[in-house]
């Protein structure tokens, strides 16, 4: 779970302007889910008992679909998203050196953010070019081939916040 | 519907289309291993152990979820099959941690029977420990996932059964689990901690969390929950003598294996310290124990003197709507035979009384008009004065199943938003007391719309048109302002109900409690009469607040009717009786329960017998009651505690618990349940029906019957609607009602919507505003029941986890209120009414609307009781307990320490 100094202020007036649009319609939740994730950029933990009851769904059913599609958050994501590869090609090439370098770099864990929201940590499984092992995508770029140095030339410049 | 053909183990079974193969093997008595099947849920097919093959063609299907078709040859125990649930449970035990060893789920784990009985050892495997135990501090239920088969069971149950929302599944793939929102614990959730999912769980995952209460029972028996109206059924695990867990029980036509949290972890106070275990009599104002003989001699010495000095009706006798029918029946046959008075009532007056009369005079009977199957099938739901999920949990689960799985529409009538609002079409947020008009208003609209059923009205009822006269001047604009419902609202609502093909009514203390009482129980009654729901399709629901309560007044406890509701001042009714007890009755009405009390601060009535009540925290103006007592000058009172009754007696005779005595309890829908002997009574306590029998036996006056059984044999022979429907014997669970449902003559049922006494009968009631809070008292107080707590208090304060979890009083405030007076949450605040002022704290709480207070009356600490005055409804005599105008001050730490509040 990231951890927050602050939450970004979400403007709930907007939600309850998409939840309503979208109440009672029985196939609604998962459009409303990614309409109010394109707004706030993510879905408030707050909103869901008001989605739900909008949809006629428990709270807790809602956050089941939410954590069960790995493209929604309930929690605020940074402007760039940085995927470091834990598939078998890229473990045994030294994926997992490769993603504590980058841990340092950001002074974050896996699933953080960074505290001025610039950046996203996560992990993946193979992303497709073992070839290239070991690898990371950063928002949609792929970088294969990675070792310290690359890393240092991609995040090095990054001051943490 | 044609039957299909199959061949099951060599052997060919038939069953309707749709019938599963497992319902097909159980229904033939074949066994098919299941974790995550239950009868009560939908099934999923999600633990793959209750695979068979069908031979044709080598297929392992999923027995549970797969319907037969036909030409299936199947076999439930080839060798494939074996083999693949013997690795399919391995697999299981092999994420299962070491800890199952010394789990406290002992026998109960069905993944620990299963692999016992597939000769699988518990060690031989490799485990990877995973102990996933959540931290959490309520006392009831502990979660350890790490034993989880994600068998979905008890999502299933949170959301099936209790439809309570509190858990589902959360993350994907190797890490789901069964969650709460946001991963907290249950007592940061919607949980209510209804025990249901740690019932069903097939593990050790979800547990009681008390080790006390944990291990394997010896014996099982069936009985019926003492708390509320709803009449739940429970299995009672019992272990050295003592009761150490409950279940629900999943065959039960009520609860449908449910309970809430009263009947799942409410039970302990049959083993309090606080137990009274020997009778006790006053000698120079102190207690000293005595012997049965000593004592009962003394009381009926003492019964007798009074009587033949004073005359009987200087005697008079309080029932119990928490003691069975049988007892019920022999008190008033005590009170009027050997007593010789009419004098006798029971504390259902302060909570249903209303009922009785308000339903009597016009459907002609007097209670609940439907099955509870009933309400879970109807179009339309509206509860009005009730807040079911408190006070009876079983109805408002039945409530939401209907809302959430058939499509059933709610409205509610409630000043306050309740978590049962979350399921309204709509609700209607009404000003305390002005129930009337809104009913009446709604009458207008569905007859100005002609939605009415007409021709149930014509060929059913009489006085329509009188009493549809008497709804002109409840115009939509009168009602509006009367009630501040918005006219829009009112008018989807009369649509909503005029329109449905069948509707429900669900009423409770809401109603019956408010000085208008009976007006209100009769503008219902007009209502479902008006959309033809009386007697047939949906009906009226009367919630009753004790275990007993209808059976306390269909035995006849009451000052005015014999057993089955026979008027005492009938020669005929009487004769009955005369004749079956060889005794002559008496024909005056007695005095109902306040005014025995009256008469007892006046001197007039000087002896009385109290059974399992303590009226001094169940009554208005304790410190009046309290009086009334002490002015007696013989009182016998039989209880399981000490309460204040307890104290002001003369001879105190200790009464056993529900769980040491048979008999049977009467629920709010009519259904008799068998209540049955689980335990030894404790130390020298006694059932209430021996303590009777022996004083009237003391008294020179014996009644001859042998053990319950032989009492409702006789009431059964007394009572009409009691014929027939009892439970025959104890293992049926008065499951017998379904079968007499509606449509067999003589039950308490409408006999194909007949009304008793041929015709319902509308009945005109105007508007009486509540009297206007004055003199500063700005705040109207409404009291009710408690999740944690019941009643006064005197059983779920004994129960130790229910205490431990709700200690304390509280009083709801509304936010901005709490503002204006500058009160934060637990905040010590002073109470003040015209009556009297009692200290509570403060909880900010959004469920109330500006103006209004909510404090619950289960904590005798905080008697809300002594802030009502007597104002008493006129027509059922039933004092207004439910809402009254206060005003609050702050305690400060000075005032605290000066005592002085
Ligand atoms: S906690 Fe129990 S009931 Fe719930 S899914 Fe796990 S094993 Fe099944
Ligand atoms: S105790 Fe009841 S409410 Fe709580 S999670 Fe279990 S089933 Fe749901
Ligand atoms: S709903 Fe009523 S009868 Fe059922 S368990 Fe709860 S208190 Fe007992
Ligand atoms: S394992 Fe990393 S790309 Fe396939
Ligand atoms: S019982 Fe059939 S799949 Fe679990």
């Amino acid at each position: 779970m990231t951890k927050l100094k602050e939450t970004p202020k979400i403007n709930l007036k907007e939600i309850d302007k998409i939840v309503e649009s979208r109440r009672n319609k029985k196939w609604g939740l998962i459009p409303m889910l990614q309409e109010i994730q394109e707004r706030a950029g993510y879905i408030p933990p707050e909103v869901i008992p008001r989605v739900a009851y909008a949809v006629g769904l428990f709270p807790s059913q809602v956050q089941a679909v939410i954590t069960f599609y790995s493209q929604l958050y309930t929690h605020p994501r940074g402007k760039n998203i940085v995927r470091v590869c834990r598939g078998t090609a890229c473990h045994v090439r030294g994926g997992k050196t490769i993603l504590k370098l980058v841990k340092q770099h950001l002074g974050i864990e896996e699933d953080e953010t960074t505290d001025d929201m610039e950046y996203t940590l996560e992990t993946v499984a193979c992303i497709g070019v073992c070839a290239l092992a070991p690898n990371l995508v950063v928002n949609n770029n792929i970088h294969g081939n990675m070792n310290p140095k690359k890393v240092a030339a991609i995040f090095g410049n990054y001051k943490g916040s | 519907m044609e039957a299909i053909t199959i061949v099951l183990n060599g052997v060919e079974v038939s069953g309707y289309p749709g019938t599963t193969i497992l319902e097909l093997a159980r229904e033939s008595g074949v066994y098919i291993p299941t974790l995550c099947n239950d009868p009560n849920l939908v099934s999923i097919g999600a633990c793959r152990l209750c695979i068979v093959e069908d031979e044709r063609n080598g297929a392992l299907l999923a027995s549970c979820v797969t319907p037969i078709s036909p030409g299936m040859i199947i076999n439930t125990n080839s060798p494939r099959v074996l083999e693949h649930r013997k690795k399919i449970l391995k697999l299981m035990l092999a994420s299962h941690p070491d800890s199952c060893l010394v789990c406290d789920k002992g026998n109960r784990c069905q993944l620990r029977k299963l692999a016992a009985e597939m000769g699988i050892g518990l060690v031989e495997f490799q485990r990877i420990p995973q102990s996933d135990t959540i931290e959490e501090v309520n006392p009831f239920i502990e979660r350890d996932l790490s034993k989880c088969i994600m068998c979905g069971k008890c999502i299933r149950a949170d959301q099936e059964l209790v439809v309570e929302g509190a858990i589902d599944y959360i993350h994907r793939g190797a890490s789901v689990k069964a969650a709460t929102l946001n991963d907290l614990p249950l007592e940061k959730s919607e949980c209510t901690f209804c025990g249901v999912c740690v019932a069903i769980c097939p593990t050790g995952a979800i547990m009681e969390k008390d080790r006390a209460y944990t291990g394997t029972a010896t014996t099982m028996v069936t009985s019926v929950c003492p708390y509320c109206g709803c009449g739940c059924a429970i299995t009672l695990g019992v272990k050295d003598g003592k009761i150490i867990y409950t279940r629900p029980v999943p065959e039960s036509p009520v609860s449908r294996g449910t309970l809430c949290v009263r009947g799942s972890y409410g039970y302990d106070f049959i083993h309090s310290k606080e137990r009274l275990n020997k009778p006790l009599v006053k000698v120079n104002g102190d207690f000293q124990e005595a012997t049965w003989e000593e004592a009962l001699a003394l009381a009926a010495e003492n019964f007798k003197r009074i009587k033949e000095i004073y005359g009987p009706d200087a005697l008079a006798v309080f029932g119990s709507p928490k003691c069975t029918n049988e007892e019920n029946y022999l008190l008033q046959r005590f009170a009027r035979g050997v007593l010789g008075t009419n004098n006798i009532d029971n504390s259902n007056r302060l909570y249903c009384a209303a009922s009785l009369t308000g339903l009597g005079v016009t459907v002609g009977y007097a209670g609940t008009t439907g099955s509870i199957n009933y309400l879970e099938r109807s179009q339309i739901i509206l509860v009005i004065g009730a807040n079911p999920e408190i006070s009876a949990p079983a109805v408002a689960y039945a409530i939401k199943r209907a809302v959430k799985f058939n499509g059933a529409k709610l409205i509610i009538i409630d000043p306050r938003y309740t978590p049962l609002s979350n399921f309204a079409q709509i609700h209607l947020r009404s000003s305390v007391g002005t129930d009337v008009p809104l009913l009446n208003g709604l009458a207008r609209i569905i007859i100005n719309e002609k939605k009415l059923d007409e021709e149930f009205v014509t060929r059913m009822t009489d006085n329509f048109n009188n009493w549809s006269k008497s709804l002109e001047k409840y115009t939509a604009v009168y009602v509006e302002k009367t009630t501040g419902i918005p006219k829009k609202d009112i008018q989807t609502a009369a649509r909503l109900l005029g329109e449905a093909e069948n509707t429900s009514i669900v009423y409770g203390n809401g109603i019956t409690q408010q000085a208008n009482g009976t007006e209100t129980v009769i503008a219902i009654a007009n209502l479902a009469m008006l959309t033809g729901n009386a007697g047939r399709r949906g009906g009226i629901f009367a919630l009753q607040r004790h275990n007993n309560a209808r059976g306390a007044c269909d035995m006849g406890v009451v000052p005015n009717f014999l057993p089955g509701y026979l008027g005492v001042n009938d020669t005929q009714n009487r004769q009955k009786f005369e004749g079956r007890w060889n005794v002559k009755l008496p024909a005056d009405n007695g005095l109902t329960a306040l005014e025995m009390m009256e008469a007892a601060r006046k001197g007039k009535v000087k002896g009385m017998f109290i059974m399992g009540e303590n009226p001094v925290a169940s009554f208005p103006q304790p410190k009046l009651i309290k009086e009334a007592l002490t002015s007696l000058e013989f009182l016998v009172v039989t209880d399981m505690f000490p309460g204040e009754a307890v104290r002001l007696a003369s001879v105190v005779l200790p009464a056993t618990s529900f769980a040491e005595k048979e008999g049977t309890f009467t629920n709010f829908e009519g259904r008799i349940q068998s209540v049955r002997k689980a335990i030894i009574p404790f130390g020298d306590s006694r059932p209430d029906s021996e303590i009777i029998m022996q004083l009237s036996l003391a008294m020179g006056s014996p009644m001859l019957y042998s053990s319950p059984h032989q009492v409702m044999e006789e009431i059964e022979e007394m009572v009409p609607f009691y014929h027939k429907v009892s439970p025959k014997d104890a293992d049926t669970m008065g499951l017998e009602m379904g079968e007499v449902d509606g449509d067999t003559p003589g039950t308490r049922r409408f006999y194909k919507g007949l009304f008793p006494s041929g015709f319902g009968r509308f009945q005109p009631v105007d508007f009486t505003p509540l009297q206007e809070s004055k003199n500063g008292y700005n705040f109207t107080l409404i009291t009710g029941s408690s999740r944690y707590h019941f009643g006064t208090g005197a059983w779920s304060q004994r129960s130790s986890r229910l205490r431990r979890f709700s200690p304390e009083s509280f009083l709801e405030i509304n936010p901005a209120d709490a503002k204006e007076l500058g009160f934060k949450d637990e905040d010590k605040i002073q109470i003040i009414s015209e009556q009297g002022e009692i200290s509570t704290s403060a909880k900010v709480s959004n469920v109330l609307p500006k103006g209004l207070l909510y404090m619950a009356d289960s904590f005798p600490q905080s008697p809300v009781r002594e802030l009502f005055g007597t104002v008493i409804d006129p027509r059922s005599k039933t004092p207004a307990l439910k809402s009254c105008a206060v005003r609050l001050e702050r305690i400060t730490a000075d005032d605290q320490a000066k005592g002085n509040p």
